[in-house]
């Protein structure tokens, strides 16, 4: 016995492009979640690869000795000490040095250490800041740490405007279904259907096109995801290269959509009972 | 249940949306058990009379009771519980063309929340009683008009109403489907005791079967003729198809009461 319980059906052209801003939406979605776990990550990463590291910059020649005795002291703290030579700094400075040759002359004596446990930093920077100019990594670099909150703050802003989209998009759905169903809401009136079964019918229609459109946008979003992080990883040093998709991302991203779906089933019952009260 | 007053109406007035009065000041009480016709000219207000029964259209003025109870504040789910005793049928059949007679005629079961097994067992008695037994599979619109208007009073009687509202039924169908159809309207109130309320300006109907009158005209509402035993009996016997059992009506009935339904 044939049998069509759904009392709303769409024709192939309605439910065509309802999948389909659905599945751009979910697409969005997922990329922009995806950049916002990625730029997490990398933001977490490059400070915990450099909250161990300090530049020590020696002006005054007389002080090297008591800076190498501040250092032996406090060898238990210490994981590494390199001095940075004049070729590496010439290479770094390679912009502002033009001939090169006579400011080789000014360049100061470098240091770079990495601490074995990030909470000595305090105290090695009193210890050596009387003698040398002492600048943690951390702090040299947190115009990189900013643009990186700015970027993740964007990509937030982008995320809530994509999920209120989402919103409007399936309130927008279930009017339209309800539209072109009055016929079908009169006859449910009239055999006795109270708002929630009238809604409960409603949502087993977009809980479909949701689902259908979650997947199809998460699947198109995945291959996406994975270039932006292959080409970010091809920069190698930088903020870029740290950004990442950790296991416990992979699995947050796969909930959104199936959060999504949820999102779509709860908004389409809110708005029925909204239409169905006249309100 | 029988003799009590199902529907009431004091002072009852309604109006378009412009303002201007359809009915005014209704007052009449009908009996569970009677069988009315309802006539007047066209656009004299009957269908706004039904709709107002069946609580699709709110009066501007005065007091509906059905069951005894007062529906002026009834909640949207109040009035849906309230049609669960009740059942509308229109000239136009109503019906929801992507789905099946078979699911078209379940429908007020599924809201109802019945089984899938209980469902499949009255659709199918209830498709053999209005003759459409061999339809179940079928779409409305591969039906006659006369089918599918029995497909409609199907879905209305299904859930053995206490009140069944038709409009115009027998508006698109020729004498003999139009005879068809009082004859199962004629048995649901004989043997079910179904308060009946049928609109109608088919004046071969009104010469046929000697109902009481309901008539609208002038935006008022007037009564004539008794509504007695005598009169259902004068109704023409059955044409259709017959039901395979002879107490089809008590088996029907019976698995009404099982499933605890009205």
């Amino acid at each position: 016995m044939k049998k069509n319980k759904l009392v709303f059906s769409l024709v192939r052209e309605q439910s065509s492009f309802m999948t389909a801003v659905m599945s751009v939406l979910t697409f969005l979605a997922v990329l922009a979640f995806g950049i916002v776990l990625s730029i997490s990550t990398g933001i977490i990463r490059w400070n915990n690869q450099w909250e161990k590291f300090a530049t020590i910059q020696v002006t005054t020649p007389d002080n090297i000795k008591t800076i190498q005795k501040i250092f032996d002291t406090n060898a238990d703290k210490i994981a590494s000490v390199r001095e940075i030579s004049k070729s590496e700094m010439e290479s770094l400075m390679k912009p502002w040095i033009s001939s090169g040759a006579k400011l080789n002359n000014y360049l100061p004596q470098m240091f770079e250490i990495q601490l074995k446990k990030s909470s000595d930093m305090t105290f090695m920077k009193n210890e050596l800041s009387t003698q040398a100019k002492f600048l943690t990594h951390t702090s040299a670099l947190k115009p990189t740490m900013n643009t990186g909150w700015k970027i993740l703050g964007i990509t937030l802003f982008v995320f809530a405007l994509i999920l209120v989209s989402i919103g409007v998009c399936v309130s927008y759905i279930s009017r339209n279904i309800a539209m072109l169903h009055k016929h079908e809401l009169e006859i449910l009136n009239q055999v006795g259907a109270n708002d929630k079964f009238i809604a409960h019918q409603m949502q087993l229609i977009v809980g479909k096109i949701s689902a259908t459109a979650c997947l199809i946008g998460f699947l198109l979003s995945v291959p996406f995801l994975l270039m932006i992080l292959g080409t970010a990883h091809s920069a190698r040093v930088g903020l870029l290269a740290t950004l990442s998709l950790s296991t416990s991302d992979w699995f947050a991203l796969i909930i959104l959509p199936i959060l999504i779906v949820v999102f779509s089933v709860y908004i389409t019952k809110k708005t029925t009972i909204k239409i169905l009260s006249g309100k | 249940m029988e003799n009590e007053t199902v529907i009431s109406f004091a002072n009852v007035s309604t109006n378009y949306d412009n303002g201007r009065d359809i009915l005014t000041d209704v007052s009449f009480n009908i009996s569970s058990g009677s069988f009315y016709v309802l006539t007047g000219a066209s656009g004299a207000g009957k269908t706004t009379l039904l709709r107002l029964i069946y609580q699709l259209h709110k009066p501007s003025k005065g007091q509906i009771k059905l069951f005894g109870q007062d529906c002026e504040n009834l909640s949207r789910n109040d009035i849906s519980t309230l049609h669960h005793k009740m059942a509308i049928v229109f000239q136009e059949y109503s019906l929801i063309s992507h789905m099946t007679v078979f699911d078209n005629i379940a429908l007020p079961l599924r809201v109802r929340g019945f089984s899938n097994d209980k469902i499949k067992k009255l659709v199918t008695k209830t498709l053999e009683w209005v003759g459409l037994g061999k339809y179940a599979d079928v779409y409305p619109v591969e039906l006659s008009g006369g089918q599918q208007q029995r497909v409609s009073v199907a879905r209305a009687i299904i859930v053995q109403p206490s009140i069944l509202l038709a409009d115009e039924p027998t508006g698109n169908l020729d004498d003999e489907n139009a005879s068809r159809l009082m004859e199962l309207f004629i048995q649901m109130n004989k043997i079910f005791g179904t308060t009946i309320i049928l609109a109608t300006h088919n004046k071969k109907l009104l010469e046929t079967y000697k109902f009481p009158i309901i008539t609208v005209e002038n935006r008022h509402v007037s009564f004539a003729g008794k509504n007695t035993e005598e009169s259902t009996e004068t109704a023409r016997k059955w044409k259709g198809p017959q039901p395979k059992s002879q107490n089809y009506f008590s088996e029907i009935s019976q698995q009404f009461e099982n499933i605890g339904n009205v």
